[in-house]
């Protein structure tokens, strides 16, 4: 089993690809789904019952269903709309569209704990529409989720492993290809698990440090 | 007022209790005879309850020999080796213990809370406990909430059958820890009530309380504890009218009605 | 959407299998996270370490990953299992993780007093734990053990990579013997995310039982 794990350090570059190209994607999905579900909060929050009625039950919706599934979709589902992505750009797609509709979710339970105050007293200060929401609305929101923010980064990390299924090269990919062509499954996998520990650890630290960051400027 | 004999029930020997560098029980002797009961009083983190929690060793003391009855507590007879949960659980269930937030199970009705360790703990039979347990609420007043849970009694109420809970386990000593010092002040009178009804009938009590009248009227002896030692021993007129110590005199000036107010 | 009857018989087998295998692990994940958290509780000396560690690395693997793990790694340390069974590990494995969190958040809640009293009137540990612990705590993790199963059933189509003709394997079968990969994908989507959806909605029958059975006892 040290043979394993000596072959593994061998070719260690290919199981760190592999990782970088997991946080990049993870960290690009997370960026982008925070900006869209804050987008697509707004709509949860909308005062046209029309309009929130509609949000509400496209973010429920995908709240059920499962990532792979939506994954494979999105895969084969994209060159017969006529687009033809990478296999990397139509994972990023994926995460992005899915995760999206978690983070609005999670951003409208922070929006709904805010005290109607500081809402009130924006307008008041001649804040409406966009302005108010990314001025007086967002900021305080995003300091309450930060938190949950942190999960859900976690949980994109751990979804974007499911990628492997349509051959983006992220970590567990990288690793089942170490297994694949060294009979090392041992060592590849255990080293994969402990990657994401890593990241997943990291990602927690960090939302640690920023609320406490955060909580010292209030 | 009650037949006290010189039988010791329960002997406490050179008790002491650290928490960290800080100690909080520095050699404690206190003897507890049959059909007393024992008041403590002392500033708050005087080390009351630790002392009442070591007794049962809910907290384990660092040195010193509980005995009850005659038999050492927490340890194995004739040797420094220590007893097990389970020998443990033998020798608290005859040590009955209130506590200052009732601690009943929300899980349980009041029936229930009380007759819980005597079926599980004692393993009697449903037939004999049953009656038992309804002429101790019948005695505590609270016949009418058998089937009731905890969450909607008051204060007073939960209290009561706090001390039922003991009750019903017949234990060997009574400990309770500032019984009504979480009850609104119009609920008091009721537990004191019913604690000055076991006093009266021979039960023997270590009753730790800030309420100066009952220690007056139902204690047989005060003890007076500052710092972590018993500062003090003395029967309840002798303590109020003419207390010994200086730290004792200094407790009972805060304590309206024990004796009058120095006018500044 | 151009499928057969049969097709969709295979979905709904496939969609059947999935969820059995998650109901296998949440029969076994449940008591089994409870033996950690109580590990982990009663500060059992080089257990409760071993557990907290285990627990986070389980609670950061993607369920993808864990699977190739068990499946390709276990023989080399000499277990090897069926790909059924390896599928129920992997998915136990997960969910123990999260509900040994769930089980020590409940314990961890449960008043100091509570314990107190069973000692004071001589309960021995196991008298303690069944008649005063369990039913507290279980009433209290309630909630999130049943919102831990939806997660689980979610993740689940994680195993097709073992090879388990589950839903995902069923639609990329139908998929590789009609050349036409999106509708079978886009049944298998139908199909899972409606069991979610019921899962979803069970989740909030207990959370309202379970508030209205707390205005009795709290
Ligand atoms: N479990 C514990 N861990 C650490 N310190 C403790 C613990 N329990 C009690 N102490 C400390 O021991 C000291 C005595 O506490 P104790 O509760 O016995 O006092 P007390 O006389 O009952 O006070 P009060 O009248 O406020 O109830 C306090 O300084 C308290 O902070
Ligand atoms: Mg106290």
């Amino acid at each position: 089993m040290i043979d394993e794990f000596a072959t593994v350090w061998e070719h260690r570059d290919l199981l760190l690809d592999g990782f970088g190209n997991t946080i990049l994607i993870s960290l690009l999905a997370g960026l982008l789904a925070l900006i869209l579900g804050a987008l697509l909060s707004t709509a949860l929050m909308a005062r046209r019952k029309s309009v929130a009625g509609l949000a509400t039950v496209l973010v429920d919706a995908m709240r059920c269903v499962p990532f792979l599934l939506f994954a494979y979709l999105i895969y084969y589902g994209l060159p017969s709309l006529g687009l033809r992505l990478s296999n990397w750009s139509a994972g990023l797609l994926a995460l992005v569209i899915y995760h999206t509709a978690y983070m609005a979710e999670l951003l409208r339970g922070a929006w709904l704990q805010l005290p109607s105050e500081t809402i009130e007293a924006g307008r008041a200060y001649g804040f409406a529409g966009m302005g108010l929401f990314r001025r007086i609305i967002l900021p305080p929101v995003l300091f309450a989720a930060l938190p949950n923010l942190g999960n859900q980064l976690i949980q994109i990390i751990k979804d974007s492993a499911f990628l492997t299924i349509i051959a983006v090269t992220e970590l567990t990919h990288a690793a089942n290809a170490i297994q694949g062509t060294y009979f090392v499954p041992f060592a590849a996998f255990v080293g994969a698990v402990l990657l994401y520990w890593v990241l997943c650890l990291a990602v927690e630290a960090m939302v640690g440090f920023a609320g406490t960051r955060a909580e010292g400027w209030r | 007022m009650t037949e006290t004999t010189q039988e010791t029930v329960l002997s406490v020997r050179g008790l002491a209790k650290a928490f960290g560098a800080n100690t909080v029980l520095d050699g404690i002797d206190l003897d507890v005879h049959r059909g007393e009961t024992v008041c403590v009083l002392g500033p708050s983190g005087s080390g009351k309850s630790t002392l009442l929690r070591c007794i049962n060793w809910l907290e384990k003391p660092d040195s010193g020999q509980i005995t009850l009855n005659g038999s050492r507590i927490g340890v194995r007879p004739g040797g420094n080796i220590l007893m097990n949960d389970a020998e443990l659980a033998r020798m608290r269930a005859r040590i009955g213990m209130v506590f200052q937030h009732f601690a009943l199970w929300p899980h349980l009705t009041v029936l229930q809370n009380i007759i819980e360790a005597p079926l599980h703990v004692q393993k009697r039979p449903l037939a004999e406990v049953l009656p038992e347990a309804e002429a101790l609420l019948r005695k505590v007043g609270l016949q009418a909430k058998a089937d009731a849970y905890p969450a909607r009694l008051s204060g007073g109420q939960k209290q009561r059958v706090g001390i039922a809970r003991a009750l019903m386990m017949k234990p060997d000593v009574l400990l309770f820890d500032e019984p009504t010092s979480a009850l609104d002040p119009e609920l008091v009178g009721e537990v004191l009530a019913v604690m000055q009804d076991l006093a009266r009938e021979g039960m023997t009590m270590v009753v730790v309380t800030h309420e100066m009248a009952f220690a007056r009227e139902a204690a047989t002896s005060v003890v007076f504890m500052d710092q972590g030692r018993i500062v003090e021993t003395a029967p309840p007129e002798r303590f109020f009218r003419n207390p010994q110590t200086e730290r004792a005199r200094q407790f009972l000036l805060r304590y309206a009605g024990a004796q009058p107010k120095e006018l500044s | 959407m151009g499928l057969t009857a049969a097709n969709w018989l295979a979905l709904l087998q496939g969609a059947t299998f999935t969820v059995a295998l998650s109901l296998a692990a949440i029969a076994i994940g449940i008591p089994t996270g409870l033996v950690l958290a109580l590990i982990r509780w009663q500060r059992v000396p080089v257990l409760a370490p071993i557990a907290a560690v285990l627990v986070s690395i389980l609670r950061a693997a993607p369920a993808v990953t864990l699977a190739l793990l068990i499946f390709f790694a276990l023989p080399t340390i000499g277990v090897s299992l069926e790909r059924v069974p390896a599928a129920i590990l992997t998915l136990t494995l997960s969910t123990s993780a999260f509900n040994c969190e769930i089980w020590r958040a409940a314990l961890l809640a449960l008043p100091k007093d509570q314990i107190d009293a069973a000692l004071s009137v001589g309960m021995p540990r196991l008298l303690r734990l069944r008649r005063i612990v369990l039913p507290q705590v279980a009433r209290a993790a309630l909630p999130a053990l049943v919102s831990e199963i939806t997660l689980l059933v979610k993740v689940s189509p994680a195993v097709a990579v073992l090879g388990v003709v589950d839903i995902t394997r069923a639609a990329v079968r139908i998929g590789a013997q009609t050349y036409v990969p999106l509708p079978p994908f886009m049944g298998a989507l139908l199909i899972y995310s409606l069991i979610v959806f019921v899962f979803v909605r069970l989740q909030r029958v207990v959370e309202r039982r379970m508030a209205l059975a707390n205005e009795v006892l709290r």
